[in-house]
């Protein structure tokens, strides 16, 4: 292997060949578990052909099932579901099942979530909690995890998790954030628009940015990151518009985009049929503008409404299955089994995270329930440590802060960092192409139609 | 206040303080206390609505007024929320009166739609606040907390005095302000401006003829009110930790409105009643998640329906006149 940069897999099969347990490995794959390859080997090893049976694991999800995030929320019920069936089939850890169970956080907020995480440990006693995202809490559910003193994995995307968990890292020993915060969303745009000019991909008509941004706080942060980074990537913000959603007549900020137009949009609301309804009513009068977008465009919907008029839309994720042989085995068995509409690239969330969990729980001798804290605090220990390539590409920790490192926002290398993925709609009757960040492109970038130069 | 609501009411005292002795799980800790705010809420909600008759649909408004105050003096001003909490009630009481001035001359659904559109109001100025206001590390905060939420001011210090038992000081505290508030509504229900209202609903003109102003004493219950929903708002804040614009969410208010009907509007016991129905309702469809909203808009249709009186007014009218015969003067405070 010399020469070569030995990923988990690598290292997960060599360990597994020098064990002489080529079985296992191999009744992994006859499962087709895709998406598991390199965990799936690690914990079928660790397990040592234990099958999963005895008293279960509980692992709790508090997802909003109902409120205005459920379709997300279902999403993430399923990708946990589906973690624990996969785990379940190579051992579970060690040799004990992984049952799931969940909480419905609502609206989401403090006051939602909070008792949604302590019904789950007080009336399920989960040796783990793995979420999606829930908005609105800003950390504060963090001392109920830490007074029960397990492990907590979310995808809240939120800045305010570094400095919380940095400052208090004894305390919050086992908080993790599965995604990068959605601060690097700002830069990585940037960073992004100046790579298409390097590469002789596109060339600015001017340095002007404008920025629309939703009322909601993901969509503000994200907005106030690009705001705030564009002037040191040689941007001048021409426009900032706040704009309360949900919103479907886009008329008055288009009138002020058409005014002194820019060369990017950059529309941070993320709700698909409001973006929809955007290109919808930009495209019949455009500017020589590129338009990037925020997650919606990744949801089926922003297509199915907006159509032709979708067609050269730019966006980009923190967080999404990839489409290379791990996310697109793990996105196929997951629609087989959820069907043709379901959305495997948001349930890719619990599920990376639960299968680097598991290994983590296994590798430091068995997970820990509420107030099993000097177990848990191995399992973290173990979990730190740990760069896991799974669906999402490469999850390795920010430490002392224990969130995933962006790539190439935060590092140069794409073994060392979860990608933020690049995305352009081409055709909106078919899946969207990735092109960027190499290696993970699977198209190039194409200029809009609605740009005629 | 008659003998029996002191005897309910100290039984009801004496079981919430006990509960704790009982050794529950966090999590129904957790819930009661979050009951003790609701509860406060619509205790108060009930004043304004059920006792003084004002439509008025800003007690969020000023529960959130009072829990952004709090939060605001404790993070801006680095004060201990013990401190805090009183001058986020005060300062709930300054915006009732501001709100107060601009609708209480208006009557029923001009108010209703004044009090709702300064709660959205609120919500908008919160949600569009985008202005950097100081830089947190890498990150820009702004003077509300904007979409974000407001955080880092503090909370009340019970986990340096009981550890891991924490929960159970803000348990104390957040029965404190209920029964403070509860009380304060009895008073203000069995007192001359309980017998004021009542005047005005039975005969306005002759009322007025006897010097009671509806204005100066709807502007009185309304300060009242929002002292203790403001001490809620405060309570909400230091107990949770962050203060959101969520708490402006037309869903929340609709959720504590329904309590006040199912409890039974203008019943002094009503707002406990509804509250707690309501919550035990909704934890009690927890268990089926995809039916639960359907299952507590069903409970609310169903005690519309059947009991309209909510469920203290069909206590009180009847089934305790089948025990006993009332005395004169108790059972229905306002009609």
């Amino acid at each position: 292997m010399a020469g070569k940069i030995r990923t988990p897999s690598d290292i997960a099969r060599e360990t597994l060949e020098n064990a002489g347990r080529r079985r296992f490995f191999g009744k992994a794959a006859a499962m087709g578990v895709g998406g598991l390859a390199g965990s799936a080997a690690l914990l079928a090893s660790i397990n040592d052909g234990a099958k999963a049976q005895g008293e279960p694991i509980k692992v709790g999800g508090a997802v909003p099932i109902t409120g205005w995030a459920a379709a997300d929320g279902i999403e993430f019920q399923r990708g946990l579901e589906f973690a624990c069936e996969d785990i379940n089939a190579m051992g579970g850890i060690l040799g004990r099942p992984l049952e799931p169970v969940f909480e419905d956080t609502k609206e989401q907020g403090a006051d939602n979530l909070i008792p949604a995480i302590q019904r789950l440990i007080d009336r399920h006693g989960v040796h783990a909690i793995i979420n999606g995202y829930n908005t609105g809490a800003v950390c504060a559910e963090y001392d109920t995890v830490a007074d029960a003193g397990i492990l907590y994995i979310h995808h809240n995307t939120d800045i305010v998790h570094h400095d919380t968990v940095k400052n208090n890292a004894e305390r919050y020993f086992g908080i993790f954030m599965g995604d990068p915060a959605e601060y690097w969303y700002g830069e990585g745009l940037l960073k992004f628009l100046n790579g298409l000019g390097e590469k002789g991909l596109w060339t600015r008509p001017n340095d002007k940015i404008a920025i629309v941004t939703g009322s909601q706080n993901y969509s503000v942060v994200i907005a106030g990151a690009i705001r705030d980074n564009a002037e040191k990537y040689g941007w001048k913000t021409s426009l900032f518009e706040t704009v309360v959603v949900p919103i479907s007549e886009w008329g008055p900020t288009l009138a002020k985009i058409r005014e002194d137009p820019p060369a990017v949009i950059a529309v941070t609301h993320w709700v698909p049929q409001d973006l929809a309804q955007f290109m919808i009513q930009f495209v019949p009068q455009p500017t020589d503008s590129l338009v990037y977008m925020q997650y919606g465009p990744s949801l089926a919907a922003f297509r199915e409404i907006g159509k032709e008029a979708v067609n050269g839309v730019l966006y980009s994720t923190v967080v999404a299955s990839l489409q290379d042989e791990f996310g697109n085995a793990y996105n196929n068995r997951y629609k087989e089994k959820y069907g043709a509409s379901a959305s495997p690239l948001v349930a890719a969330q619990p599920y990376d995270s639960c299968s680097y969990w598991a290994i983590a729980g296994a590798l430091a001798g068995g997970t820990g329930g509420p107030g099993e804290e000097a177990q848990n605090r191995k399992v973290a220990s173990r979990l730190r440590n740990m760069i896991y390539r799974g669906t999402l590409g490469t999850t390795r920790w920010f430490i002392p802060e224990q969130a995933a490192t962006p790539y190439p926002d935060a590092t140069n290398d794409p073994s060392l960092g979860m990608p933020h993925q690049y995305l352009q709609i081409e055709d909106h009757t078919k899946v969207p192409g990735l092109i960027a960040p190499s290696p993970y492109e699977t198209a190039t970038f194409k200029m809009p139609p609605w740009i005629k130069a | 206040m008659s003998r029996r609501d002191i005897v309910v009411g100290l039984a009801l005292l004496a079981a919430l303080l006990a509960v704790p002795a009982l050794d529950p799980s966090r999590y129904i800790i957790g819930q009661l206390t979050l009951f003790f705010i609701w509860a406060t809420i619509v205790t108060q909600w009930n004043l304004v609505l059920g006792v003084a008759g004002i439509f008025s649909l800003a007690q969020t408004a000023l529960f959130a007024f009072g829990g952004y105050v709090t939060g605001m003096i404790g993070l801006y001003f680095g004060w201990p929320l013990w401190f805090a909490l009183p001058v986020g009630g005060l300062a709930a009481v300054a915006f009732s009166l501001l709100i107060g001035v601009a609708c209480l001359r208006l009557r029923g659904a001009y108010v209703a739609l004044l009090t709702l559109a300064i709660s959205q109001v609120m919500y908008l100025l919160i949600i569009t606040d985008t202005e950097c206001f100081y830089m947190d590390g890498v990150t820009c905060r702004n003077l509300t907390g904007g979409t974000r939420g407001l955080t880092k001011y503090g909370d009340f210090g019970f986990r340096e005095i009981l550890g891991a038992q924490w929960i159970l000081g803000n348990y104390y505290l957040g029965a404190a302000i209920l029964a403070l508030a509860t009380l304060a509504s009895f008073i203000i229900i069995r007192s001359p401006l309980g017998m004021a209202f009542r005047a005005l609903r039975d005969n306005q003109v002759y009322a007025r003829s006897r010097g009671i102003s509806r204005f100066k004493y709807q502007l009185l219950v309304f300060a009242v009110s929002a002292f203790f929903t403001g001490l809620a708002g405060g309570f909400y804040a230091g107990h949770f930790k962050v203060m959101g614009a969520n708490t402006l969410y037309l869903s929340l208010s609709l959720f504590l409105l329904s309590m006040v009907i199912v409890g039974g509007v203008g019943r002094v016991w009503g707002p406990l009643a509804g509250a707690a129905t309501l919550m035990i309702a909704d934890e009690a469809f927890k268990e089926f998640v995809e039916y639960r909203n359907l299952g507590i808009g069903a409970v609310m249709v169903l005690f519309v329906m059947l009991l309209p009186k909510g469920i203290a007014g069909t206590i009180e009218d009847t089934l305790l006149p089948r025990f006993k015969r009332a005395p004169k003067g108790e059972g229905q405070e306002t009609g």
